[in-house]
């Protein structure tokens, strides 16, 4: 019974979805628009398991004092203080307020740290690891030096190449490039299809979980 | 001599680090600014928004958070003054949670300085969960998925939403997309099911996994990262920005060149001395 119900909701539920691009009448759409209500209704509820998870996983290991509690502590801090102040900023919140103030003076500055931090790993991965080791090494690094000249300025100024070099790039990006992401979107669409069937048809329970 | 290149191949990553700082920080204490063309995916971009007639109602997704902001936000300021210029409406909406905070103040602020008035000529209609579900529910019906907008003001009774349900009413969807969900995700669920006009503006990293949108039609035109940006930004404003505006992107962009130079230098001279040092290492 745990398992079947799932599974014929499962079934339905796809086949009706499915439907949709088959049969273009607008009662038809009336309905597959109230399942996706459903659907949107349901993905905000995964907040606020996401958050009773976050806090089931990591408050018993700062009670318990286990490795790392100290940055687990301050998630944990970090996450009341966010949640209170949304709440009492309202549903509304474009004046001031604490949770404006968190948004501007924490998450931006941290988030955008982390990003700018990438410039200085990838100088130092590019510079250990790009190694024209073998033939399709080469080629990799020497088309990632045509872009990577070509995409700024100083490099459309080189003089003779300069005008040739966007020209180059964009070859690159529009053959090789193309032709290469075109083989795996169709691909990886194919397997999309052939995963989505198995998940219709009650082939693949992977989702169910473990019991 | 080999012995040197050796301890160059192993150099501490703290002096690769000081040299990145100094490629970025340099340019910006000493500018020194080279032209640039126009990408024809750029000039496509804008292109598909010089096309529309003054009155017109655009879709914009704004799904970019603080990370993202150096590449996308000089595109979306822009893109902004583009629209309201040409007196186009704008509807905009969201898929990512940090972005409104973000995106909301730039939107009331060159709404301002156009004049134009909240409710009537542009509207946020909020940050909506769901990704992909949230994209086909914008395909389907709009006032449904966004029943009030961020204001708290019901969606039907808006005077821009008049003949507006879903987003095959909008001559043109742009989406400011800074990865998942965005560009792809607005392609495979809607614009083929709906025959969409959808332009991108996209961080650097995604530019070369929607160029085949771009090519196959897709996508009515394309900017990719602080380049993308800093062509649009040229665009919009061919004499120069006007005062009080800061071109962004433009600015930045030059900072780029020698960032990209040293990168570049570092991977040719590790290679040299990859291949003079192979045996001895061996």
């Amino acid at each position: 019974m745990k398992r079947t119900v799932p599974l014929i909701l499962t079934f339905l539920v796809g086949l009706f979805m499915v439907g949709e691009y088959f049969i273009p009448h607008y009662r038809y759409r009336i309905w597959t628009a109230e399942f996706l209500e459903w659907g949107v209704i349901l993905a905000a509820a995964a907040f606020v398991l996401g958050l009773i998870n976050l806090i089931q996983v990591n408050l018993p290991k700062v009670l318990k004092r286990e490795r790392d509690w100290g940055y687990k502590l301050v998630m944990l801090i970090a996450l009341a203080v966010t949640l209170v102040a949304g709440f009492t900023a309202g549903e509304h919140r474009d004046g001031p307020s604490v949770y404006k103030w968190v948004y501007d003076y924490t998450f931006v500055p941290l988030n955008a740290t982390m990003f700018a931090l990438l410039a200085f790993y990838i100088a130092s991965a590019a510079f250990r690891a790009f190694k024209a080791r073998n033939l399709e090494a080469a080629l990799l690094l020497g088309a990632a030096i045509i872009v990577m000249v070509a995409r700024v300025p100083a490099g459309e100024s080189l003089p003779v190449i300069g005008d040739y070099l966007p020209r180059f790039m964009n070859w690159i990006m529009d053959v090789p490039n193309i032709a290469a992401r075109r083989a795996i979107f169709i691909g990886a669409a194919l397997g999309a299809v052939a995963t989505g069937l198995r998940v219709i048809l009650g082939l693949e329970r992977s989702h169910l979980g473990a019991d | 001599m080999l012995k040197l290149l050796l301890r160059f191949q192993h150099m501490d990553r703290r002096w690769i680090f000081l040299g990145m700082g100094l490629s970025i920080l340099l340019p910006l204490v000493f500018p020194i600014n080279f032209g640039f063309k126009v990408d024809e995916r750029v000039q496509a971009l804008y292109d598909s928004v010089e096309a529309l007639e003054p009155g017109d109602t655009v879709l914009i997704s704004a799904d970019f958070d603080p990370a993202s902001r150096p590449e996308l936000e000089p595109f979306y300021r822009a893109n902004l003054e583009h629209l309201f210029r040409q007196d186009v409406n704008v509807v905009m909406v969201s898929l990512w949670e940090f972005a409104p905070p973000l995106v909301v103040p730039i939107l009331d602020e060159v709404a301002a300085r156009h004049g134009k008035v909240y409710g009537k000529d542009y509207v946020f209609l909020g940050y909506k969960p769901g990704k992909e579900l949230a994209i086909k529910a914008i395909g389907e019906n709009i006032p449904k998925t966004f029943p009030t907008d961020s204001k708290g003001t019901p969606t039907e009774e808006l005077p821009i939403m008049k003949g507006f349900k879903q987003a095959k009413d909008f001559p043109l969807l742009i989406n400011v997309s800074a990865g998942f969900p965005g560009t792809r995700e607005y392609v495979l669920q809607i614009q083929g099911q709906y025959n969409l006009k959808i332009a991108s503006a996209c961080t650097a990293v995604s530019a070369p996994d929607y160029i085949p949108f771009y090519k196959a039609g897709q996508l009515t035109g394309l900017a990719g990262g602080m380049p993308g940006s800093a062509q649009y930004e040229k665009l919009v404003y061919p004499d120069g920005p006007p005062d009080g505006v800061r071109l962004l992107a433009s600015q930045a962009i030059n900072v780029l060149n020698l960032g990209h130079l040293y990168i570049i230098g570092l991977i040719v001279l590790g290679n040299i001395a990859f291949f003079l040092t192979r045996r001895l290492e061996d």
